[in-house]
């Protein structure tokens, strides 16, 4: 290979357009450093150079303790550059280096290109939002993350309160519009389909009054809310046409067809399949659909956790028609119940399927009440299965978990008053329950859990629980592969996870998914903001990453998992990857001792 | 010699140029078709600063097809190419009065005075560092340590790859030049030659 395409090849010069190369090309100098030489010396004098490897490993050193290895494609010296102060390490060579390098005045020259100069002046958070933004999958055909009123193209029509059907049909036509907004306190709403439906078919005559026939109030929603949050209002609702509303009147009016003519494969789509669905044998090839959706919100530029709160609000619904429809089949159920997802789903986490966690929660003990509820989960489950879910292997689902809220209650306290290590390892996951359907209210096991940050031993336990899955960093900071790949679940995703879930709850919040979490956590003084934000960060590039894989081995026909491949990375994103899971392993450092996890037994 | 007077200067305060040739073959009857020359200032590879040409050759008729494969420069590329004459002119301005660079240099060395006397120019032999050579060294102070250690190859890919070098896009002029420069660097360090001296 030859310098110039191996440097295009690393960010961060891969962030530099093209004319920007020659200046790279016309800077560079290659230099030797033969094995245990100093490149940098820590307190010496003060880096000339922006560094990238070329062959060979460096060593970061700090009094003679070894903090880093950097490898090929890996740059270094720049903060000593930017900060002219001394560098902060010893950079020795740990084998012989080839090294490629630039003077400080191309390193300033190249510093006017934006992209390339936010990589290095950036703190990890924006340079993880950086990686996904330069190295997104496919083109964007709409970013579903943007406020609804960015579909808005013309401000709203109105129509006095006293006008007939007639006159409402005219503006309508004039303005070629296919709903119509009425003056007046509530507002009020007409459409093409009210005027099908509740006149003509209704034979009523041209001179109908107005009000007789709109919907009022019209359910609207603030203009700034996310592309993707309306869609899901909409399909809710069952409303085909949406006011928005800012600063107290309404700026416009999008219709359900701009979002169906803006993405093929909208979870609209889904929606509306699942309202039509009368049987669990209907809903085969639910997950294959599921998939495609997930892959186009990604596409249109969502981030995980955007996909993720879309992915388990249909998965809601999913859960939603099955109990309607066990119902019809069972008959009313003879005592008030709540069905619960918890895990992933109660977080609002899901990515792609998961297995299965739910289980059911109901008012009274009766003999009659034990078998509908097992029927009813057997139901529920068996239609879960078909739609594609697999069943939970640890056995977490409502088949087994089904018991009366003071059974609930009574183990609830159990976990919180007299934790022991290997139960709470396993029943920190009903810490993120959350009803999916049902009348029964579930207030008493959230008092329990609100007030569970009062219980130190059990925070302490549940501290403990939290550190049992660690960041694959070796002892050099080196990312480690185990089976040819990295298990970001184990290593990234679920160690953050149950981070959150321990501030949160010291916190006395009631807050489920880890970003909201994080950010209490942050404000009640528990977790610095700064850590909070890499967190946050890290947890939507980790998830994001582990997305795309599970998408990528989907098409490939491959069971999704949780394994990613270092070299199916780029250098960027394994760089990224190594810098979140040594924050993580920082903060997993700052849990144990603010905990005192060792000296638990 | 150069510097008849004083002791021979640190190795790293001379500058030199590493280069090499593409040739349409190895007789004295074959042309030279590139030129790659990246120069070595005070240690460092300054790659920026480097020398690339194709040179028209005097009979292009002569070329064949063997070296076609072997360099990848095809006749037409070859046309609007600068004449030898220029070509020497752009590599005896940059030499001056720096060491050359080669790998084996006899055969570089061979074209280059042959090219120099077609054109009816004097000849001046410059001071050269053959990695060949250093390699050539290199073995023979392994072998009087450990008797049956393996002899370092002396292909320049082979070498670097012994060496820990990564591996270059052979058969280019630049390229060649630059991985025979990076091959001086490591050589250098290997045999602890502190001086110029015991580098030629």
């Amino acid at each position: 290979m030859n310098p110039l395409d191996f440097i295009r090849a690393h960010a961060p010069f891969n962030l530099l357009p093209a004319e920007a190369l020659e200046q790279v090309e016309r800077g560079l100098e290659i230099a030797f450093f033969p094995e245990n030489s100093k490149v940098l010396a820590r307190h010496g004098s003060k880096s000339q150079h922006l560094y990238m490897i070329r062959k060979g490993t460096a060593r970061l050193e700090r009094d003679g303790q070894t903090m880093m290895y950097l490898e090929e494609g890996e740059v270094f010296g720049y903060p000593s550059l930017i900060s002219q102060d001394t560098p902060a390490f010893d950079v020795i060579a740990e084998e012989d280096l080839l090294i490629y390098r630039w003077s400080e005045r191309v390193f300033r020259e190249l510093m006017s290109h934006r992209p390339f100069a936010e990589f290095f002046t950036k703190g990890l958070a924006a340079r993880l939002r950086l990686v996904t933004r330069q190295e997104g999958l496919e083109v964007t055909p709409i970013d579903l993350s943007l406020p609804v009123s960015d579909l808005v193209t013309r401000p709203p029509v109105f129509i006095a309160r006293d006008a007939t059907v007639q006159e409402a049909a005219k503006a309508m036509r004039e303005h070629q519009i296919s709903s119509i907004l009425v003056e007046g306190n509530p507002l009020g709403i007409l459409t093409d389909r009210d005027l099908r439906n509740r006149v003509l078919a209704e034979g009523k005559g041209p001179q109908t009054p107005l009000a007789d026939v709109m919907s009022s109030p019209a359910k609207t929603l603030p203009a700034s809310t996310p592309l993707f949050e309306a869609l899901t209002f909409m399909v809710h609702q069952g409303i085909h046409h949406l006011p928005l509303e800012q600063d107290g009147r309404i700026v416009g009016v999008v219709t359900d067809t701009v979002f169906m003519r803006q993405q093929a494969r909208s979870p609209l789509h889904l929606l509306r399949r699942l309202e039509r669905t009368r049987n669990p044998e209907d809903l085969k090839g639910y997950s294959q659909e599921l998939s495609g959706i997930a892959e186009s919100l990604l596409a249109g530029g969502l981030g995980a956790s955007e996909i993720g709160r879309s992915v388990s609000s249909l998965n809601d619904h999913l859960v939603r028609t099955l109990l309607r429809l066990a119902e019809e089949r069972l008959g009313p159920p003879p005592t008030p119940y709540a069905w619960i997802v918890f895990g992933s789903e109660g977080r609002m986490e899901q990515a792609l399927l998961t297995d299965q966690d739910n289980a059911l929660v109901y008012a009274e003990e009766t003999p009659e009440a034990q078998r509908y509820f097992a029927g009813l989960a057997g139901y529920v489950v068996g239609g879960l299965i078909q739609a594609g879910f697999p069943p939970c292997p640890g056995g977490y689902m409502a088949t087994r978990w089904c018991k009366p809220i003071a059974e609930w209650q009574r183990l609830f306290q159990h976990w919180v008053k007299m934790p022991t290590p290997q139960e709470l390892l396993e029943a920190q996951i009903f810490f993120d329950f959350r009803s999916v359907y049902g009348e029964l209210s579930l207030e008493p096991l959230e008092r329990i859990v609100a007030s569970s940050g009062e219980e130190s031993i059990f925070l302490a336990h549940l501290a403990k629980a939290s550190l049992h899955f660690r960041p694959p960093i070796g002892f050099f900071r080196q990312i480690r592969e185990e089976d040819g790949g990295v298990d970001i679940k184990k290593g990234g995703i679920a160690p953050i996870v149950s981070l959150a879930r321990v501030h949160a709850l010291e916190a006395g919040s009631l807050a489920k998914s880890t970003v909201e979490r994080l950010k209490i956590a942050a404000q009640e003084n528990k977790l610095s903001p700064e850590g909070a934000e890499t967190l946050i960060e890290a947890f939507g590039f980790l998830m994001k990453i582990r997305l795309r894989q599970q998408l990528t081995n989907l098409r490939q026909e491959l069971p999704p998992d949780n394994k990613i491949r270092l070299e199916q990375l780029s250098s960027l994103e394994r760089r990224h990857l190594k810098e979140a899971f040594l924050q993580i392993r920082e903060m997993q450092e700052a849990m144990g001792q603010r905990f005192h996890t060792d000296r638990l037994g | 010699m150069i510097w008849p007077l004083r002791k021979s200067p640190t190795w790293n305060e001379i500058n030199y140029w590493a280069l090499d040739l593409e040739t349409s073959g190895l007789e004295p009857s074959d042309q030279i078709l590139s030129v790659g020359m990246v120069p070595i200032r005070g240690g460092v590879i300054e790659f920026g600063a480097h020398y690339y040409s194709l040179v028209r050759p005097v009979r292009p008729q002569a070329l064949s097809v063997e070296g076609i494969q072997a360099h990848h420069i095809l006749p037409s590329e070859l046309e609007a190419a600068p004449p030898l004459a220029q070509v020497l002119d752009e590599i005896t301005q940059r030499i001056g009065r720096d060491v050359l660079v080669l790998h084996y240099g006899s055969i570089d060395l061979g074209f280059l005075r042959q090219g120099y006397k077609a054109l009816g120019r004097r000849w001046v032999r410059p001071v050269v560092v053959d990695t060949a050579v250093l390699l050539a060294r290199l073995g023979e102070r392994q072998r009087q340590l450990e008797p049956h250690s393996k002899p370092y190859p002396s292909g320049l890919r082979a070498a670097r790859a012994r060496l820990g070098l990564p591996p270059h896009l052979e058969h280019h002029a630049l390229w060649d030049a630059l991985a025979t420069a990076e091959l001086f660097l490591a050589l250098r360090h290997r045999l602890q030659a502190r001086t110029l001296h015991q580098l030629i």
